[in-house]
């Protein structure tokens, strides 16, 4: 079953022209990985999915893209339903300076939620679904900023998870963080799999092998392969594709 | 030669640093020691004496009741704590009246004797002379007289800088003025300039900002007197028209002049605060759904909050310390207001307006300096709450 299905999607940001004709379906309920060495396009295509890149001027999108049969890009869509549908974890940890609650509940209380009591569970579902709840249960008001940085990042993935999204976008969200934040947010996703769509965007092969069931592989604009992860590290059909995953070039 | 080049080169900003730094200071220091001069005068203009009947058992009198008694509020000597009967005021203006010609001498040399002599026969008289022309004994004495003290002036209701024979430097009329148009001053410039802010930074095109923003910052150029000016011209007849006053110079006129005159330091600053706002954040809020206004409201404002506070305590500063504008638009009237439609006048006006006419070194010329140490200690406080809100700022974004 398709979750999301990008069909012939070029992406201009002025003359740029930064995604070339990708067609892809994700299908619902798994991780899958965008790979690809830096400015590849990957990160552009992975923010066409909840149109953060309406906020860059200049942009333009031909082509279609379909999450749950729907496109996206029509103009009867209400932008901010759509990124309740659709969350996003950023790069770097980007709480709000708010408390640790205020941060969990932000999502909920734009979306016009006023019961506190449902909010208050719904807090503790995310930070606990994050694997946040015993560090944080204590200092639930304390502010966001006094926490690592680590901690931050899963704060981010609670607060993006207590709307109760379908869809989880992840652009590299270990890459600020060292390699313990960084095993902790991989064990979240391998949690996470099965219940919510999750696409993520790395850097780190290693990552990309380990928490995701299909991978695609983006140079210059475009996918030149997308598989299932074990085929594109083990057995890849491009040779570009191999060249990067043995680290020949990137 | 490069090394005498970096020598001389560094001695030099040392020096223009140093100098600075002294010139500051020695400006400071005269304006302390100046405003401190007025506690060393007497209550009773200077080589002035009161003098009464040595049958009067008031002997003390504070520079209000002097006043007082003088302007023939107080007519009975009973309010003073003395006798049962009614008080005459001498003047020496007033000799002619009671003396000939003859009596007085060509010179006046027998004036301070016929003086003595008719408080000497009047109990209720109270003589306002030159010390030197009072003779020693001869059926009178002296109100005692002591110097000026700081809770009269910081306490004191009345500004009365040339009254005779006491003057009066009670400072509440003017700070209540000062502090009144500064208030109200920012309660019309902060709604306005958070407003244009918010604008600004989230809403209009880079086009319309482009346009926009130099304009605001032209405010800023504009010398005050011209917004005096302005404000005479336009807003005065407007307020007179409107709320039906006597006269349209009021407290509200110089607040309405003065916010106008904050609202591109308060913009300025909030909007920089605002656009300094992090991408990261703004996108983290939209990505959770909130609409462009409630991540303006729930995110970009509170976040920005510590910058937008500097902006309103800067415009607090200038609105504190404005004086041609104000000067202008007041009314200058030195009571305290008893709403903000009354005729007011602040600090810095006051300086403006008396300091010609003050004989210099004399009493009213130090009140004049004390004055200033006040302002001094005012803009003092406001500049160390900038400093505590954007050190906060620091430290919260770090």
């Amino acid at each position: 079953m398709e979750k999301i299905e990008a069909k012939e999607v070029d992406f201009y940001y002025g003359d740029f022209h930064a995604l070339k004709h990708i067609s892809m379906d994700i299908p619902q309920n798994k991780v899958v990985a965008f790979i690809g060495p830096s400015g590849c396009g990957k990160s552009t295509f992975l923010r066409l999915f909840n149109r953060m890149n309406d906020l860059v001027p200049g942009s333009r999108l031909e082509g279609e893209i379909l999450i749950d049969g729907k496109n996206i890009y029509a103009p009867e869509v209400q932008v901010d339903e759509l990124r309740k549908e659709v969350g996003m974890v950023f790069q770097r940890p980007n709480p709000f300076p708010k408390s640790i609650f205020e941060n969990v509940a932000y999502g909920l209380r734009v979306n016009g939620i006023k019961d506190k009591a449902f909010i208050e569970h719904r807090v503790e579902e995310a930070l606990k679904g994050a694997a946040l709840w015993n560090e944080v249960k204590e200092k639930l008001n304390a502010s966001a900023y006094a926490l690592s940085g680590g901690q931050q990042q899963r704060l981010c993935i609670a607060r993006a998870m207590a709307v109760s999204p379908s869809v989880l976008l992840m652009d590299e969200p270990a890459s600020a963080l060292d390699p313990i934040s960084t095993a902790k947010i991989e064990e979240l996703i391998s949690d996470m799999r099965g219940k919510v769509t999750i696409v993520i965007v790395t850097h780190n092969m290693q990552q990309a092998s380990r928490v995701s069931d299909k991978t695609a592989f983006f140079y210059m604009g475009e996918m030149i392969e997308y598989d299932d992860t074990k085929v594109i590290f083990t057995n890849p059909h491009k040779e570009a594709t191999q060249n990067y995953i043995t680290g020949r070039f990137g | 030669m490069k090394k005498f080049l970096e020598k001389s080169v560094r001695w030099i900003l040392t020096a223009s640093g140093f100098v600075t730094s002294v010139v500051i200071l020695l400006i400071i220091g005269f304006l302390f020691t100046e405003g401190a001069g007025l506690f060393g005068e007497p209550v009773i203009e200077d080589g002035y004496v009161l003098a009464v009947n040595k049958e009067n058992p008031v002997s003390r009198l504070s520079a209000e009741e002097i006043k007082a008694v003088f302007d023939e509020d107080i007519t009975n000597w009973k309010d003073l704590g003395g006798n049962d009967m009614p008080v005459r005021t001498f003047r020496l203006e007033d000799a002619d009246d009671y003396f000939t010609e003859e009596q007085l001498g060509s010179q006046y040399e027998h004036a301070g004797e016929a003086i003595a002599g008719l408080v000497a026969s009047d109990p209720g008289m109270v003589a306002f002379v030159p010390g030197t022309m009072i003779p020693d004994g001869a059926g009178i004495k002296l109100i005692e007289d002591k110097n000026i003290s700081p809770g009269e002036v910081l306490g004191g209701k009345e500004w009365f800088p040339t009254a005779t024979p006491a003057p009066l430097f009670g400072v509440l009329p003017l700070l209540a003025g000062t502090v009144w148009v500064s208030l109200f001053a920012i309660l019309f410039a902060l709604p306005f300039g958070i407003s244009i802010a918010v604008y600004m930074s989230e809403v209009a095109s880079e086009r319309v900002r482009g346009i926009l923003k130099p304009i605001i910052e032209l405010l800023n150029g504009i010398p005050s007197v011209v917004y005096g000016f302005f404000g005479l011209i336009v807003i005065v007849p407007m307020l007179q028209q409107v709320f039906g006053l006597p006269v349209g110079e009021s407290g509200l006129a110089g607040s309405l002049v003065l916010a106008i005159m904050a609202l591109p330091t308060i913009v300025t600053v909030a909007e920089d605060a605002m656009r300094n706002c992090p991408r990261t954040l703004r996108e983290a809020s939209l990505a959770l759904g909130a609409t462009k206004w409630q991540t303006i409201y729930k995110v970009v404002i509170p976040s920005s909050m510590s910058g937008i506070a500097s902006g309103v305590v800067l415009g607090i500063g200038r609105a504190v310390g404005e004086t041609m504008a104000v000067l202008m638009v007041t009314g200058n009237a030195a009571v305290i207001p008893g709403s903000i439609l009354e005729p007011l006048r602040t600090i810095p006006a006051t300086i403006a307006a008396e300091l010609g006419e003050a004989p210099a070194g004399g009493a009213h010329y130090q009140s004049l300096f004390l004055l200033g140490v006040i302002l001094f200690f005012i803009t003092f406080i406001i500049n160390m709450c900038v400093e505590y809100i954007s050190s906060r700022n620091r430290a919260k974004n770090r």
